[in-house]
């Protein structure tokens, strides 16, 4: 099973990544799971036309229960992925790391590794590991893998050191480590040369290049990935390419 | 109220069950909370503490540590602590604020063996569940760890005692009655975990033909012995005078054919009628009850306000999640045999047999505590 978690300051289009990641591996059809871990909860709509699963802080928050099947807090999205969201609590109250924990403890009593069964778990986390709920998609058991999505911006370059530097500190304890970075175009002047100095630096591979696209957005507005709604086009092609690639690296170590 | 105590107690937490479990086993405990808190799970709960050393700690966790995310004190701690006493083992254990901040104990565990050398290992307390889930959680990450090797089976018929505290048990002969009557069943014992056996005897466990679980919190360790090494489990305590022969054939039964039997949950309440309720721990209270319906024909239902397999239960036994439950249970009894802090909630009119239990009273009924192992019981029901 690939696990992997996607980590990258706020705004940077982690989720637009997650979501088109997951579609491409559907399309190589694979078993998929994505895992929306931010308080905002909009990782997986663009996977399902626009129409939200309920987060799993929503859940508990309406039915004062836990949940009792999968069904309850997953919906299915294009090519079969497995929507869940996290959630957060009532904004300005409650404890949003909390929340991610109490989310994969509900999920593992839920076994849904065993019943669905997943080729690929994809885990899209708020924008830095501020606390250890933010650090818990990439502990012993969930992602064993993490890519840091940046733009050339000097803030996602930031943010990303900061990722870089936080899963490192983590080596002894069997954490996730960072297989790469993705870049993600913004139209910053020098962009590349920004991003691989950064990668360089860190002896990280860049491991996709997204290119800044109106497609992206033009399906985004119908609520769906740009992978889904023409996989021909040259940045679905990225995407595609990424998840083979991540693919062919699982078997070659399997 | 739905899962409210308000006149009688509540059953010892998970911590509890870790220490209990792991006192006599030469391990270092540590427990990362709030200075002081040992005497919760280790004084009040526990009769061994001002007779026999251990080695539980506290971390003494502040509200900074835990804000800014200190596991590096905790780990420096336990080092240090560790390099000076040359522990068997390191188990890490939370409590209620690690929860929240959601501490992983086991990736910290992992650090703390690769800068020690010992093997170390972190459970998923929470100070929310019984001590019964964290006694069974103790102790299956010992034997895992501990009983890797494939022994030969011992040249006469022998067994491990498996889930023996003081939280069910006290230390009242009764572990010691389990033993002599196991020996009259003609079993030896490898070893009895964890009362009264080293971590040697632990290690020698392969070499058991049978393993008799005494508490809920054995089973997972049973099982896991079973897939290891194939070796049979029988679930259930010798009490009374009939109960104990039925227990030694079916422990001679299982060892002969390798099969797992459950003779505590082998009885059915379901029938008409009043029962003598029996509220407490599946095992012991199941094997109670079949001791009473084979000693004295009266019909028995346990309650159970813990976690327990269904399996360890029998048709007509009951769930009861709070007080309420239990004042409604005992209504409909013609008996009750409890630990004596239920008393307040069994009506007058039901005679109310004391049966004291540290998991639920620590030490108030200490001197109280009564041995019913492979004996007359002494309640005229």
């Amino acid at each position: 099973m690939l696990k992997l978690a996607i980590y990258g300051k706020g705004g940077i289009g982690k989720s637009t990544v997650t979501s088109n990641l997951a579609a491409a591996f559907a399309r190589l059809g694979k078993k998929v799971i994505q895992i929306g871990c931010d308080p905002k909860a909009d990782s997986t709509i663009n996977l399902l036309g626009g129409d939200p699963v309920i987060p799993v802080m929503n859940f508990l928050r309406e039915h004062d229960r836990e949940p009792e099947r999968i069904e309850e807090i997953a919906k299915t999205g294009f090519g079969g992925v497995l929507c869940i969201e996290t959630g957060g609590p009532t904004p300005g109250l409650g404890c949003a790391g909390r929340g991610i924990i109490t989310t994969f403890s509900l999920l593992a009593d839920l076994r849904l590794f065993e019943q669905y069964k997943p080729d690929v778990v994809l885990y899209d986390v708020l924008g830095d590991v501020v606390c250890g709920g933010f650090a818990a998609p990439i502990r012993e058991g969930y992602a064993s893998q993490v890519l840091i999505v940046t733009s050339g911006e000097k803030m996602a370059l930031y943010a990303a050191n900061n990722i870089n530097s936080a899963v490192h500190n983590f080596e002894d304890r069997g954490y996730a480590a960072v297989r790469g970075v993705v870049l993600n175009r913004r139209a910053v002047e020098r962009e590349e040369e920004k991003v691989r100095a950064f990668a360089d630096a860190n002896g990280l591979p860049i491991v996709a290049d997204i290119p800044r696209s109106n497609d992206i957005i033009r399906y985004e507005d119908m609520g769906k990935t740009v992978v889904e709604g023409d996989p021909d086009l040259d940045v679905s092609k990225r995407f595609l390419a990424l998840a083979q690639l991540l693919l062919n690296e699982e078997k070659a170590s399997a | 109220m739905k899962q409210i105590a308000r006149i009688i107690s509540i059953h010892a937490a998970d911590t509890s069950g870790v220490c209990s479990m792991l006192y006599e086993l030469g391990g270092m405990v540590v427990v990362h909370d709030a200075s002081g808190c040992n005497s919760t799970y280790s004084t009040h709960d526990e009769p061994r503490w001002y007779r026999q050393d251990s080695m539980i700690y506290i971390s003494a966790l502040t509200e900074a540590d835990a804000i800014l995310g200190n596991d590096e004190k905790l780990i420096a701690d336990v080092t240090a602590a560790a390099k000076d006493l040359a522990p068997n083992f390191i188990a890490l254990c939370g409590a209620p604020v690690p929860l929240l901040a959601g501490t992983d104990f086991p990736a910290i565990a992992a650090e703390i063996e690769a800068r020690t050398g010992i093997p170390a290992f972190g459970l998923h307390t929470s100070g929310m569940r019984s001590y019964l889930a964290g006694a069974s959680e103790a102790l299956e990450a010992v034997v895992e760890r501990f009983c890797a090797e494939r022994l030969p089976r011992t040249g006469v018929p022998s067994a491990n005692i498996i889930g023996a505290t003081p939280l069910d048990f006290s230390v009242n002969g009764a572990i010691e009655s389990i033993i002599k009557w196991l020996n009259g069943a003609g079993f030896e014992l490898v070893s009895c975990m964890a009362m009264g056996s080293t971590p040697d005897d632990i290690r020698r466990a392969s070499a058991a033909h049978v393993n008799l679980a005494v508490s809920s919190c054995g089973i997972a360790t049973a099982e896991l012995l079973r897939k290891r090494f194939g070796t049979p489990w029988v679930a259930g305590v010798p009490v009374g005078e009939r109960f104990p022969a039925m227990l030694a054939s079916a422990l001679k039964t299982a060892a002969e054919t390798g099969e797992c039997a459950l003779p505590c949950a082998d009885r059915d309440a379901s029938g008409e009628g009043k029962k003598i309720a029996i509220p407490g721990e599946s095992v012991f209270s199941g094997s109670l009850a079949r001791a009473i319906e084979l000693d004295t024909g009266v019909p028995c239902r346990v309650l159970c306000p813990l976690e327990a397999e269904d399996r360890l239960l029998a048709p007509g036994d009951l769930r009861i999640f709070d007080e309420d439950a239990a004042a409604a249970a005992f209504a409909e009894a013609s008996g009750v045999i409890a630990d004596p802090m239920y008393a307040p909630v069994c009506p007058p009119d039901v005679p109310f047999f004391r049966l004291p239990h540290e998991a639920f009273s620590g030490r108030c009924y200490r001197k109280e505590s009564l041995n019913l192992i492979d004996r007359p019981l002494p309640w005229r029901l």
